[in-house]
């Protein structure tokens, strides 16, 4: 009796050894691949791009948890807001939350893809739990993006069409009402 | 009172420990006696005029532009006296537009540059410079054009 009970201890000790720590979960990062746009709704209706339009630059840079982003791959299917901030600017931090609730209400019909430069991994993650920013944010540490798109400050806000023609640029950004206003003039039929 | 030789040597001793004890007690409490004691300081505000002649609104906040975008809010700061001691460490505030010429052009946005104003008290020195972000250091001039200053401008 006594080598079973030695004999199941044993077994109890080795199973518990063999299954060894706990596997540790990597932390979803905001802005990262998880918040990549699903499919695009059927019913979107665009409003065609002049003709005059420029191409918008086109780029590849990597998200928050390093997950590369094309981002023609994104104007393709549908138009894009490309927000240019810092966590560290005050103008970008007033509008932000109205901005996020935005950025959700067209989840999935009009892209938001923010694009962080000059900044820390650890502040820019506080920023965006804080204000709730549920959209793909690339980091561009060395701003090569924002000079792309001639951004010498944060914020800044650019509008795609789908396709990639570039139709507006606001240095010093909009507030969340200008710009919904703005996209459904320039982008959204049936609205503006 | 008259002490022979070894008391005088023991009490020589004793006066020299307790002597190195006060003087390293009062190095640890910053107190350093008469001569030694608080260095006076004065209030003074430290600016830094970034002119980038940025489009912007007048009195938004900013940064510098380009390559002087490290001045911005909550960058690092140190005040340094001619041997490189910091005197003054802290981060920057969010910098301000100020119309870069008097004329009214009629628009929203105009040419501005970026200034920082940091409130900071100093003491007295030949000179001070400014390290914002570990980048090197910029001179800083006296101005008393409004209120006492030290004056930095970027580029120069």
């Amino acid at each position: 009796m006594r080598r079973l009970l030695a004999a199941l201890l044993a077994v109890l000790l080795l199973a518990g050894c063999s299954a060894g720590p706990t596997a540790e979960t990597a932390p979803v990062l905001a802005g990262g691949a998880s918040t990549l746009p699903g499919p695009v709704p059927a019913d979107l209706a665009l409003r065609p791009p002049p003709g005059t339009a420029p191409a918008a630059p086109a780029f590849t840079g990597a998200l928050t948890d390093g997950t590369p982003l094309t981002a023609a791959g994104l104007w393709a299917d549908r138009p894009v807001v490309f927000t240019f901030f810092s966590s560290w600017c005050t103008t970008c931090v007033a509008r932000q939350d109205a901005l996020s609730e935005l950025a959700r209400r067209h989840r999935d019909r009009v892209v938001f893809v923010g694009v962080a430069g000059a900044d820390q991994a650890d502040e820019l993650q506080d920023y965006l739990r804080t204000h709730r920013v549920e959209y793909p944010v690339v980091v561009d540490e060395q701003q090569t993006v924002w000079r792309s798109y001639a951004v010498r400050e944060p914020p800044a806000v650019v509008l795609v069409a789908k396709g990639g023609a570039l139709l507006r640029g606001w240095p010093g950004g909009l507030d969340a009402a200008a710009l919904e206003q703005r996209i459904g003039e320039l982008v959204l039929a049936g609205s503006g | 009172m008259r002490l022979s030789t070894g008391a005088r040597r023991g009490t020589g001793a004793l006066l020299t420990l307790l002597s190195a004890g006060v003087t390293l007690l009062a190095g640890a409490t910053g107190c350093a006696g008469t001569d030694g004691g608080p260095e006076a300081v004065s209030p003074i505000t430290v600016r830094v005029l970034v002119r980038d002649i940025n489009i912007r609104a007048e009195g938004v906040d900013c940064a510098g532009t380009g390559p002087y975008l490290y001045f911005h809010h909550r960058a690092p700061f140190r005040v340094l006296d001619p041997d490189g001691a910091a005197l003054v460490t802290g981060t920057l505030p969010a910098g301000t537009a100020v119309a870069a010429f008097a004329e009214d052009l009629e628009v929203e946005r105009v040419p501005t540059y970026c200034e920082f104003a940091v409130p900071v008290q100093v003491p007295q020195r030949a000179g001070y410079r400014l390290e914002v972000a570990g980048r090197p250091a910029l001179e800083l001039t006296p101005d008393s054009s409004e209120g006492p200053a030290l004056v930095a401008v970027v580029p120069a």
